[in-house]
C-alpha cells in the first residue's frame, strides 16, 4: 500500500511512455488513469492508517549511496504530513488524469502527455515521502523536470519553449540555494536524514558558519529554495508564464501540487525552523508581501489562466506567512483546501477555454453562463471557496491563517495580517471580475465561436463535480483534525511546535472581529466587482484611464520581468558577449583548437610508431623495460 | 678444482654458442649451435648434481625440440637475408640499449644481497639418505606441486588443441577409411567354384555390390550379371 | 592440503575435458551445444566461486579470498559474455568449431588460476594457460591473413613477455629464496634494505604483466591484434585477460611487494599516465572501430592502473569498481560492433555506423549509452568508475596523476562522442543487418546496467570494498 501509492504512477508513466506506441493511444491513457486510481486508493488507505489511526511508518527500499561515512537509503517516510500530501496528490492527480482524457482528446500525442503527467505524480510523491534531503531533492528536481516537459509540451510553440526554459532557469536559482542549504545541513549535522537532523537540532543551536548562526542560515537557504519552487516574491516570474502548458498541467502542477512543495518543505523542516526565528520572520514577510503583491496584479490581468495563476501565487503567500508565524498546521490546512478549489478553478477555466475554442482572453468572452451551466456552477463554487465565503473550504483555512497572523502579536505578524486582509479583499474582487467578465454581460466573442460553445464531455465534468464537492466540504470536514481540537493527535509529532510557540492555542482566542473581517472584506470585494462590471461596465476603463501609471504598473506585473531584464539578464548578456567574443572565441576556443591540432599531431605521431613489424614492437618493449630499470637505478642513488 | 675448471669451461662454451645462435648467418648453423648450447647446459646441470634434469634436457630439447627445429628450418625456404634488412638500421640503437641493460644487470649482480632467511627458505633441498635425483623430484612433483603439474598439463592440452585447430583441414573431397562400414558390408568376398578352363570372357567380371545396392532388398545372387553394380 | 578449496577451477577443468570429448564424437556441427555447455560450466563455476571459502591450498600456491572471488567472477563474466558474442558471428563467418568454446573455457580457467595465484610459479602457469588459447583464438580465422598475423604477432611478443616474467621471477627467487607470496612478504618486511636485484626483478614482472594488460610501453601489439583477430575474440581480449592480469598485478604489487611500494610506485605512475595519454591521443585518428577500441582499452587500463599506482585501500577499491564497470560497458560496445554487418558481410569502419540512429534506433541508442559511459559522462556507470579512481588519486595526493586522468578523459570523450555523432548526424550508406537476438539481449542487459548503476551502486561498491580490504589486510 505504502509502496503502491508511490510507484503505481511510475508504472503508469512507464506503460504510457515506453509502450504507448504499441498499445495505442486509448489504452495508454486508460492504463495510466487506472494506475492513478490504484495509487489514489493506496493513498487514501495510507491516509486512513497513518493520519487517522496515528500509525506512522517508514518503508525502506534499499541502500542508495554508501560512501565512506555517508549513507543514504531509499525510503518512504509516512507520517501524517506525508500521508496528507500523498492522499491529496494522488486524489487530485487522478481526477486530473481523468479530466485530461477529455481535454487532450484532440491532441496528437496523448500517451506522451500522460507519461509526463504520471511521471510528475511519481516525482511529487517521492518528494513528499522522502526520508532524507537527498531523496527529497531527487523528487524536487524530478518535479522540476516534469514541469519543464509539460510546460513545453507543445514544443512547436516558441512561447511554450521560452516559458518552459524560464520556469526551469528560475527554479534553478532557487535550487542553488536549496543545495547550499542541504550542504550546510550536512556540514552541521553530519547527516541529511530527517530523523537524525531533527533529533540533533537542539544540540546545534549555537553553531555558527561564517559568523552566522548555522540553523538560521539553513532556514534562510532552504526557504530561498522553497521560494523558487513556490513562486514567492522575487522568484515568482516563471509561474504566470508556465500557463503556456495544457490546462490540466496548470491545475495539477502549478496550482495544486508542485508549487506547494516549498510550503511542504518549510513544514517538513519545522523542527529546525522553530529554532530559526529570524528565518521565520523572513518567511512571514516574503509570504505576506507575495500575497498582497500577486493579488494586485491579478486584478487587472485579462488572460483567464494568468488571473488564476496570480491567485495561486497569492494563496501560496498566505501559506508561507502562516508557516512563518509558526502555524505550520494552518499552512498545511490551507495547502490542502487550496488544492481542491484551485484545481477546480483551473479545470473550470480549462472547460471554458475548451468551450470557447481555445480562447483565453476574458475580454472576448461573456454571456455564456447559460450555455455551459455546469462549468458556470463549479466556477462559482471555486470562487466562493477561494474568496473565503463562510462554510466553503477556503473560509476555514483562510480564517485560520489570518487568526494565526493576528495571534502572533509581532510586528511582522501584524504586517502579515494587514496584507492578508487586503489580499482577501482583492481576491474576492478579481474572482468576481473573472466570473462576471467570463460568463455575464454581452457576448464579446465572434459568432463562429459562440456557435460552437458546448458543455464539456462527462469525463471532464465528473472530476469537476468531485472537486466541487471537495471545495465545499474539505474545510468543514477536516477543520478539527488539521487545526481544531484533534490537531495534536492528528499530526502526531510530524510537525513540531517548539515549547515557546503557543500559536496553535492563541489563534483560537482572538477578538471576535478578527474571524469576521475576511468575510466582510470578501463580501465588499464581491460587491465592488459587481458594481464595476455588472452595474457600471464602463467605469473600469475610465478608472484605468484616470490613473494610467498605476494601471500599467499593475498590468505589467510591477515591471518585475523588465527589472530582471535590466538587472540580471541584460548585464548577463553583455558579460556573456564579452566572455564569448574574448574569453570563448579567442581564449577558450583558441585553447581547444590549438589543443585539437596538437592532439591530432600527437595522434599521428602515436600512430606512426605503430609500424606493424613485430621486431619493432619487441624492441619498443625492451626499450620500455630498460627505461624503467634505468629510472630505478637513477632513483637508487 | 677440476669441478671449477669444468664449470667455467662449459659455461664459456655455453655463452659463446648462445651468442652464435643469434649472430650466425645460416639458420642451420644457428640450430646446430643451439644444440651445442643445450649440451653444455646439460653438463652444467650434471656438475650441479642434477642428473635427471641434465638427461631430460638432452632427451627432450636436443632429441626432440632442436631436431624438429632443424627439420623446419631446412624444409622451409625462408629468405633470411631479407628478414635481416632492418637489422643494420637498428643495430646501433639496439647495441646502445643492450649495453645499458647489460651494465645495469651487471650492477645488479654486483650489488647482490640476499634476504635474511633466504637460506632456510630455499625450496625443497635434496633429501638426505641416498634418494636419487629422479625419485626426489617425483616425490614432490605429484604431491606438493600437483596443482602446478596439472596446470602445466592443461597448458600442453591447450597447445595441442591449438595446433590441431589451426592446422587440421577437412577437405570435402577426401575419402576416409570407414572400417565399420567395410566390415559390415556383405557379399564383398564370394567363393565360387569355377570350371577349369573358363576365362573372363565366359564368366564375366564379378564385382561387389555397391553400397547403394546393398541398401535395397538384396537381389538374388548376381551370378552372371556381367555389369555388376555401379551402373545406375 | 585442502584441495577442495580449488573446486571451481577443478570443476571447470574437468568440464572442459568433458566438453572436448563430447565435441569430438558426433559428426555434426557441435559449436552451439558446446558453447552452451561452456556457458553452463562457467555459470556453475561462478556459483562455486561465490560459495568458495577463504584460505590457501596446495602448500600456499593457491589462495582464495574475497579479492580473488570478485576478480574471478569478473573473469568468468568476461569469458561467458565473450562466448555469447561469438555465437552468431562464428556461425556466419564459418568459424563455428567447438574447439573455440573449449579454448575460451581454458583461457578463462587460466585467468582464474592467475587471480588465485599465491606463488610466482602459479602465476606463470596461469599466465601461460591464459595466453596459449588466446594465441590460438586470435588466429582462429586461419584463412584470413590478418587473423593469422594477429595470432602470430601476439604469440611472438607474448613469448617475449613470458621470458621477462620468468627472468624477473628468477631474480626475485634469487633474493628471497622462495617464490611464495607469503614468504616473499615475510622476507621483505624484515625491514632490511631491498636488494637492487629484487627491484629489477619486480620491474621485469611488471613489464610482463603490463604486456598482458596492454599498458604503455608494452602495448604495441594491441592495435594490430585487436584489428586482426575475429571481432568476438577481440571482445574477449579486452575482458578476461585484462581482468586477470590486473588482478595479478594488484596482488603481486600490493601483497608481497607492498612494503617496497616506494620502489615500484614511480613505474606504475608512469605506466598509468602513459597509457591514459596514448589511449586518448592515438585513438583520435582511427577509422577502424576495432583499432579504436584497442586504443580505448589502453586508455581504460591506464585509469584502472591508477588504482594500483596510488597503492591505497581506496585506490584498490576504485580499481575493482572500474574493472567491473569496464567489463560491462566494453561487452556492450563489442556487442554492437559484432552486430555490424551489411549484406551478410562484417564491416568495421566507424563510418559504417553512419545513419544508424535512423535505420536501427535501438542499437544506436545502446551504442550511444556505451559511448557516453566510456567517455565518463554522468550519470552513467563509466562516470563512477572514473570517479572512484580519481578520488583515490586525489586522496593519495597524486595530483599530477589525477589531472592527467581528467585531461585525457576529456580528450578521449572526443572520439567516443564522434561515434555518437556519426550514428545520428551523418548520412548513411545503407542500413546494417538486423542484430541477432543474442546480441540484442547482451546490449540491452549491459546498457541497462550502465544506465541504472547510479540507482543501485551499493552491491558492487560493497563487494569491491570487501575485496580491497581482503587484499590489503
Amino acid at each position: 500500500m505504502f509502496v503502491g501509492a508511490v510507484f503505481f504512477p511510475l508504472l503508469g508513466a512507464t506503460i504510457s511512455g515506453f509502450f504507448g506506441r504499441w498499445i495505442g493511444s486509448r489504452a495508454a491513457q486508460w492504463s495510466s488513469v487506472g494506475c492513478m486510481v490504484l495509487a489514489a486508493v493506496c493513498g487514501a488507505l495510507a491516509f486512513a492508517e497513518v493520519a487517522m489511526d496515528s500509525r506512522p511508518a517508514t518503508v525502506g527500499l534499499g541502500t542508495w549511496i554508501d560512501v565512506g561515512g555517508f549513507e543514504l537509503a531509499w525510503a518512504l517516510r509516512y507520517d501524517t504530513l506525508a500521508a496528507v500530501m500523498v492522499a491529496m496528490v494522488t486524489l487530485i492527480s487522478t481526477l486530473i488524469h481523468l479530466y485530461s482524457v477529455g481535454y487532450m482528446s484532440h491532441d496528437a500525442t496523448p500517451p506522451r502527455f500522460f507519461a509526463y503527467l504520471s511521471l510528475f505524480t511519481f516525482m511529487m510523491l517521492m518528494l513528499v515521502t522522502a526520508d532524507n534531503l537527498a531523496q527529497l531533492f531527487f523528487g524536487w528536481e524530478g518535479v522540476g523536470l516534469a514541469s519543464y516537459l509539460l510546460i513545453g509540451y507543445w514544443y512547436d510553440r516558441d512561447s511554450a519553449n521560452a516559458a518552459a526554459m524560464k520556469a526551469f532557469i528560475v527554479n534553478r536559482v532557487g535550487d542553488f540555494f536549496f543545495m547550499l542549504g542541504v550542504a550546510l545541513v550536512f556540514l552541521t549535522f553530519d547527516s541529511i536524514d530527517f530523523s537524525e537532523i531533527f533529533a540533533a537540532v537542539p544540540q546545534h543551536t549555537g553553531d555558527t558558519f561564517l559568523g552566522l548562526n548555522s540553523i538560521e542560515l539553513i532556514g534562510v537557504l532552504l526557504f530561498l529554495g522553497a521560494c523558487g519552487k513556490s513562486a514567492q516574491l522575487g522568484l515568482h516570474t516563471w509561474l504566470p508564464d508556465a500557463m503556456e502548458g495544457p490546462t490540466p498541467v496548470s491545475a495539477l502542477i502549478h496550482a495544486a501540487t508542485m508549487v506547494t512543495a516549498g510550503v511542504f518543505l518549510v513544514c517538513r523542516m519545522s523542527p529546525l525552523m522553530e529554532f530559526a526565528p529570524n528565518a521565520l520572520t523572513l518567511v512571514t514577510f516574503v509570504g505576506a508581501s507575495t500575497a498582497l503583491f500577486a493579488a494586485t496584479i491579478g486584478c487587472v490581468q485579462n488572460d483567464i489562466k494568468r488571473i488564476i495563476a496570480y491567485s495561486t501565487c497569492s494563496q501560496l503567500g498566505y501559506m508561507f506567512f502562516a508557516a512563518g508565524v509558526g502555524a505550520y498546521q494552518v499552512a498545511m490546512f490551507h495547502l490542502f483546501t487550496h488544492a481542491f478549489f484551485k484545481a477546480l478553478l483551473f479545470l473550470g477555466a480549462g472547460s471554458v477555454i475548451h468551450a470557447m475554442s481555445d480562447e483565453q482572453d476574458i475580454r472576448r468572452m461573456g454571456g455564456i453562463w447559460s450555455k455551459i451551466p455546469v462549468t458556470y456552477a463549479v466556477m462559482w463554487i471555486g470562487s466562493l471557496a477561494l474568496a473565503g465565503i463562510p462554510f466553503f473550504a477556503g473560509y476555514y483555512s483562510k480564517d485560520a491563517i489570518l487568526e494565526a497572523a493576528f495571534a502572533a502579536h509581532s510586528l511582522v505578524g501584524g504586517y502579515a495580517f494587514i496584507c492578508g486582509i487586503l489580499a482577501a479583499f482583492l481576491t474576492a474582487f478579481y474572482s468576481w471580475r473573472l466570473l462576471i467578465l467570463t460568463f455575464h454581460g454581452e457576448p464579446r466573442a465572434d459568432e463562429h465561436t459562440m456557435g460552437h460553445i458546448h458543455e464539456s464531455p462527462v469525463v471532464m465534468l465528473a472530476p469537476l463535480l468531485l472537486l466541487a464537492v471537495g471545495a465545499v466540504l474539505a474545510g468543514y470536514l477536516f477543520y478539527d483534525f488539521f487545526v481544531g481540537e484533534h490537531e495534536h493527535a492528528f499530526w502526531a509529532g510530524s510537525i513540531v511546535n517548539a515549547a515557546h510557540n503557543h500559536i496553535m492555542h492563541d489563534m483560537h482566542e482572538v477578538p471576535a472581529w478578527v474571524p469576521l473581517a475576511p468575510t466582510v472584506v470578501a463580501v465588499l470585494g464581491i460587491a465592488l466587482a459587481y458594481f464595476l462590471y455588472m452595474v457600471a461596465p464602463g467605469l473600469p476603463a475610465r478608472l484605468a484611464a484616470a490613473v494610467p501609471a498605476l494601471y500599467r504598473f499593475l498590468l505589467n506585473k510591477w515591471y518585475f520581468d523588465e527589472l530582471y531584464d535590466r538587472i540580471f539578464v541584460g548585464p548577463a548578456r553583455r558579460l556573456a558577449a564579452v566572455f564569448w567574443k574574448i574569453g570563448d572565441v579567442r581564449i577558450i576556443d583558441g585553447m581547444p583548437n590549438g589543443a585539437a591540432s596538437l592532439a591530432a599531431g600527437a595522434s599521428r605521431g602515436a600512430v606512426r610508431i605503430q609500424t606493424g613489424r613485430v621486431a619493432n614492437y619487441a624492441f619498443a618493449m625492451i626499450i620500455g623495460l630498460v627505461f624503467f630499470v634505468s629510472l630505478f637505478m637513477l632513483g637508487l642513488r | 678444482m677440476i669441478t671449477a675448471f669444468a664449470f667455467y669451461a662449459f659455461a664459456a662454451v655455453l655463452i659463446a654458442s648462445a651468442a652464435m645462435v643469434v649472430t650466425s648467418r645460416n639458420p642451420v648453423h644457428s640450430v646446430l649451435f643451439l644444440i651445442l648450447a643445450f649440451f653444455n647446459a646439460a653438463a652444467l646441470f650434471l656438475i650441479a648434481g642434477a642428473e635427471f634434469l641434465a638427461m631430460i634436457l638432452v632427451i627432450v630439447y636436443v632429441g626432440a625440440v632442436a631436431v624438429l627445429f632443424l627439420f623446419v628450418v631446412m624444409m622451409l625456404d625462408v629468405d633470411f637475408t631479407r628478414m635481416r634488412e632492418g637489422f643494420q638500421r637498428y643495430a646501433p640503437l639496439g647495441a646502445v640499449v643492450g649495453a645499458i641493460l647489460f651494465l645495469e644487470l651487471a650492477f645488479v649482480i654486483g650489488a647482490w644481497t640476499f634476504a635474511g632467511d633466504a637460506e632456510e627458505l630455499r625450496l625443497s633441498p635434496m633429501p638426505a639418505g641416498g634418494v636419487s635425483n629422479a625419485e626426489a623430484i617425483g616425490r614432490i612433483l605429484y604431491t606438493d606441486y600437483v596443482y602446478l603439474f596439472q596446470a602445466a598439463g592443461l597448458v600442453l592440452l591447450v597447445a595441442m588443441i591449438g595446433a590441431i585447430v589451426l592446422t587440421l583441414r577437412e577437405r570435402p573431397g577426401t575419402r576416409r577409411q570407414d572400417i565399420a562400414a567395410q566390415i559390415g558390408r556383405a557379399g564383398t568376398v564370394n567363393l565360387r567354384a569355377v570350371p577349369s578352363g573358363a576365362g573372363l570372357a565366359s564368366l564375366g567380371i564379378e564385382r561387389p555390390p555397391s553400397p547403394e545396392e546393398e541398401r535395397r532388398p538384396a537381389p538374388v545372387a548376381v551370378g552372371h550379371d556381367g555389369h555388376g553394380g555401379g551402373h545406375h | 592440503m585442502s584441495w577442495t578449496l580449488a573446486l571451481p577451477e577443478i570443476v571447470l577443468a574437468v568440464a572442459g575435458l568433458a566438453i572436448l570429448a563430447g565435441g569430438v564424437l558426433p559428426k555434426r556441427d557441435t559449436f552451439f551445444p558446446a558453447s552452451m555447455a561452456v556457458v553452463g560450466a562457467l555459470l556453475l563455476t561462478a556459483v562455486l566461486v561465490i560459495g568458495q571459502e577463504e584460505g590457501t591450498a596446495f602448500g600456499g600456491q593457491y589462495v582464495s579470498d574475497s579479492f580473488s572471488s570478485f576478480m574471478k567472477l569478473l573473469t568468468i563474466l568476461g569469458g561467458a559474455l565473450g562466448l555469447l558474442l561469438a555465437l552468431d558471428w562464428n556461425e556466419k563467418e564459418g568459424l563455428g568449431r567447438f574447439e573455440f568454446s573449449v579454448l575460451v573455457l581454458y583461457a578463462t580457467l587460466g585467468g582464474m588460476v592467475m587471480v588465485s595465484a599465491n606463488d610466482l610459479m602459479t602465476t606463470y602457469l596461469g599466465l601461460e594457460l591464459l595466453s596459449l588459447p588466446l594465441y590460438v583464438v586470435a588466429a582462429f580465422n586461419r584463412d584470413d591473413a590478418r587473423s593469422s598475423e594477429a595470432g602470430l604477432k601476439y604469440f611472438v611478443l607474448g613469448a617475449l613477455a613470458s621470458g621477462l616474467l620468468l627472468y624477473g621471477a628468477s631474480l626475485i627467487y634469487g633474493f628471497a629464496g622462495s617464490t611464495n607470496f607469503d614468504r616473499l612478504a615475510e622476507a621483505l618486511s624484515a625491514g632490511q634494505q631491498a636488494s637492487p636485484g629484487l627491484v629489477v626483478g619486480i620491474v621485469f614482472v611488471i613489464a610482463a604483466l603490463a604486456f598482458k594488460v596492454s599498458a604503455v610501453p608494452f602495448h604495441m601489439w594491441t592495435p594490430d591484434v585487436y584489428e586482426g583477430a575475429p571481432t568476438p575474440v577481440t571482445a574477449f581480449f579486452a575482458m578476461a585477460p585484462k581482468v586477470a592480469a590486473i588482478a595479478l598485478l594488484a596482488r603481486v604489487l600490493l601483497g608481497p611487494f607492498g612494503d617496497v611500494a616506494a620502489q615500484w610506485q614511480q613505474i606504475m605512475l608512469l605506466v598509468s599516465m602513459g597509457s591514459m595519454v596514448l589511449g586518448a591521443f592515438a585513438a583520435i585518428g582511427q577509422r577502424n572501430i576495432k583499432r579504436l577500441m584497442a586504443y580505448s582499452s589502453i586508455g581504460h587500463v591506464g585509469y584502472a592502473l591508477m588504482g594500483v599506482a596510488v597503492a591505497s585501500d581506496e585506490g584498490l577499491r576504485g580499481l575493482l569498481v572500474y574493472m567491473a564497470i569496464y567489463i560491462l560497458m566494453n561487452v556492450g560496445t563489442f556487442a554492437v560492433i559484432v552486430a555490424m554487418r551489411r549484406g551478410g558481410r562484417a564491416v568495421e569502419q566507424v563510418d559504417d555506423l553512419a545513419g544508424l540512429g535512423r535505420t536501427d534506433p535501438g542499437t544506436a541508442m545502446w551504442m550511444a549509452v556505451f559511448m557516453f559511459s566510456m567517455a565518463g559522462i554522468p550519470p552513467l556507470a563509466g562516470f563512477f568508475g572514473k570517479l572512484y579512481v580519481f578520488l583515490a588519486a586525489v586522496q593519495g595526493g597524486f595530483w599530477v596523476l589525477a589531472t592527467v586522468g581528467v585531461l585525457t578523459s576529456v580528450v578521449s570523450a572526443y572520439y567516443y562522442l564522434r561515434i555518437v555523432k556519426v550514428m545520428y548526424f551523418d548520412q548513411g550508406v545503407g542500413a546494417l543487418d538486423r542484430a541477432p537476438a543474442s546480441l540484442s539481449v547482451v546490449m540491452a542487459g549491459t546498457g541497462l546496467f550502465n544506465l541504472l548503476f547510479i540507482l543501485w551502486p551499493a552491491p558492487i561498491l560493497a563487494a569491491a570494498g570487501a575485496a580491497a580490504a581482503a587484499l590489503l589486510a
